[in-house]
């Protein structure tokens, strides 16, 4: 028990005060007691900021944890809720239809990863490639998905659908309980909340400080007797499957995909959080994919064409004079007003 | 035998537009990469912007030659401004670079929508065509290929042949020493970015007649262009990029050809990696360890 609660509590992440943990423990509580206070529109809405959550904690831990930057992470996102789109499509009235969905579309986007992940990782390519290649990754596969309109391109009795995508992706059931409207949106938080801690926990253990010392320095690290390769590659997988998991929630939220899902601009985007937000803190990209993914929405569905461009020029902005990210400079701003003893009791 | 000439003359001339293509899209790119260091993803969004100056001078009335040569220096000038202005900051961090030049990209994509439009009329081919056997062939292609070879002479000329030339090569190799000596190394760094920032927009002016001319026209060259750039590596700019156009246009004509475009474009990607798995620095570090060794035997 003693153990579990230092893996949380580690310095893997920022926030180590008893205020740290009240705030959480009350945002968590709001977040939890939101839908009983608005319409199911609403709590849709933040149900679809929530599922993004994932693909930000995987771009966190393998551009900040691991130092590895993907620019292509929507391909994972896109191919897990094509699977899902499948393979729950095939098994209709069947009970068992989306779990086998859900843990074909985690595999099949984990397998690719592992694929792509041997190449790039076991060939010791310099640091910028790996962005380069994965962003040619996903826009080959938004060129692929693009062209399969027309009745031959049919798995089973699921249409992929070209441009306009595939449509009709059943909701995630277990049993009886079909997980729609307010029942989705605890799905989503109840994912959002394990794996923010699970992951906090996994770079608190022994192979979350390895993953740190490779971003520090892999030579040191290499000469250390750890296989770099193995674990980046490991790390990409996960990230992988962070992303296909935020996939699956995606077409279960709007019940179809579109080939744009997986595009350079959406590509755009969880960089954009995890650069905001601050790479090398979990919380902190929790934080800024919500805000984000809110001000993304209010701002299009006001009709306002700026959105891409805001969202552009915060990430120019950010790089240049918030290195490491807004949210977290700002909690290192609040970190330091904090009277000195509340610090020192983490 | 009568049809194998024609068949192989074809065969050639779809090897040298694609690799001219190719050439085209990765050329600014490599430049600013294997000088500075900096993978600059507004690349496809600064072909597109030269491929915007010279279609709306081209409209404007000015002959197509003239407008190439303006879309080169305006994308150069706002190439010095946006060293000037932001990359200068990413000197040395590479990771940070390509998400600022990706955050760029991004500004300079919507805003040409929203500026611009969804759609422009495109450029007519000048040129038109002829056929030979039953193969047809495109003049401006042919008038591309050529225009290639010249690029590539003129680099040759820029950085071996001039003062400029010789400082970005000093300052690349290294920088502390150049400036010590008396290179102005930051001017080098925003000349240089200029540089490849305008041969961006010359290749999106050259190739805006065989595109539809639209504000994310760019992001077709980007697939292209850094699979080229991640092959041919950071080594020896120019024979990297040759060497890489070559020899990817041998893989992805004879697919794209049998199987269609889209299966040339997945055959790159894996080429990529399979290139990159054995090569890990690109062709370009394999030509320059056969060139030095070649003037070690020169020595003895």
């Amino acid at each position: 028990m003693k153990s579990i609660v230092h893996l949380i509590g580690g310095e893997a992440d920022i926030g180590h005060t008893r205020w740290f943990w009240i705030g959480l423990a009350v945002a968590i509580v709001l977040l939890f007691f939101y839908p009983t206070q608005v319409s199911s529109f609403r709590a849709s809405n933040v149900a679809f900021y929530l599922l993004n959550v994932p693909l930000g904690l995987g771009m966190a831990l393998l551009w900040g944890y691991c130092g590895v930057l993907s620019f292509g992470h929507v391909a994972y996102f896109g191919i897990a809720g094509y699977l899902y789109g499948i393979i729950a499509g095939n098994m209709p009235g069947n009970p068992l239809g989306p779990i086998t969905g859900m843990i074909g579309g985690l595999v099949g986007c984990g397998l690719v990863a592992a694929i792509f992940g041997y190449f790039v990782f076991y060939a010791r390519v310099q640091k910028w490639i790996i962005p380069i290649l994965t962003l040619v990754f996903t826009l080959l596969l938004e060129t692929f998905l693009g062209q399969t309109a027309g009745y031959q391109w049919r798995v089973g009795s699921v249409l992929l659908g070209g441009y306009n995508g595939m449509t009709g992706i059943p909701w995630f059931q277990l049993g009886g309980l079909v997980f729609e409207g307010y029942a989705f949106y605890y799905f989503c938080l109840v994912i959002v909340i394990a794996c923010y801690f699970g992951l906090r926990m996994l770079m608190n253990s022994r192979f979350g400080q390895v993953t740190i010392a490779i971003r520090e320095d892999e030579l040191r690290a290499e000469l250390l007797g750890y296989d770099i390769r193995a674990r980046q590659a490991a790390i990409f997988v996960l990230s992988a499957m962070l992303a296909g998991l935020s996939g699956l929630l995606y077409v279960q939220w709007g019940n179809y995909i579109t080939p744009s899902q997986v595009g350079l601009l959406q590509a755009a985007l969880p960089v954009v959080w995890t650069a905001v937000g601050g790479r090398t803190s979990l919380l902190a990209v929790v934080i800024s994919t919500l805000v984000l993914n809110w001000l993304t929405y209010t701002l299009s569905s006001q009709g306002n064409q700026y959105a891409m461009v805001i969202i552009g020029a915060l990430l120019v902005v950010t790089m240049m004079f918030f290195p490491r990210g807004i949210v977290v400079m700002l909690a290192e701003t609040i970190g330091r007003r904090m009277p000195r003893r509340t610090r020192a009791e983490t | 035998m009568t049809e194998s000439l024609p068949l192989a003359l074809s065969l050639l001339y779809q090897l040298g537009a694609t690799a001219s293509f190719l050439f085209l899209a990765a050329v600014g790119l490599i430049i600013i990469l294997g000088m500075m260091n900096i993978i600059n993803l507004a690349h496809g969004e600064l072909m597109m912007m030269g491929a915007y100056v010279a279609t709306i001078t081209h409209h404007a009335g000015l002959p197509f030659p003239i407008a190439v040569i303006v879309s080169f220096f305006f994308v150069a000038a706002f190439g010095a401004v946006l060293e000037l202005v932001i990359v200068r900051r990413f000197y040395g961090r590479e990771l940070g670079a390509l998400v600022v030049t990706w955050g760029i990209s991004l500004v300079l994509g919507q805003g040409a929508l929203l500026f611009f439009g969804p759609f422009m009329p495109s450029i007519k081919i000048p040129g038109g065509s002829f056929s030979y056997g039953v193969f047809s062939y495109s003049v401006y292609w042919l008038i591309l290929m050529l225009a290639c070879a010249l690029l590539v002479l003129a680099l040759w000329i820029v950085y071996s042949r001039t003062t400029y030339g010789l400082q970005a090569k000093a300052t690349m190799q290294n920088a502390e020493m150049a400036k010590s000596l008396g290179v102005p190394t930051s001017r080098i760094y925003t000349l240089t970015f200029s540089f490849g920032a305008g041969l961006a927009g010359l290749s999106g002016a050259l190739l805006a007649p065989t595109a539809t001319i639209a504000p994310f026209m760019g992001q077709q060259f980007v697939a292209p262009a850094f699979i080229t750039v991640v092959v041919g590596g950071a080594t020896n700019v120019i024979g990297g990029a040759i060497g890489s156009s070559v020899l990817l246009a041998a893989v992805k004509t004879p697919i794209g050809m049998a199987l269609g475009a889209f299966s040339g474009s997945v055959a790159l990607l894996v080429a990529a990696l399979f290139i990159i798995r054995i090569m890990p620095n690109g062709i370009s570090a394999q030509l320059q360890k056969y060139l030095d060794r070649r003037a070690q035997g020169g020595w003895r």
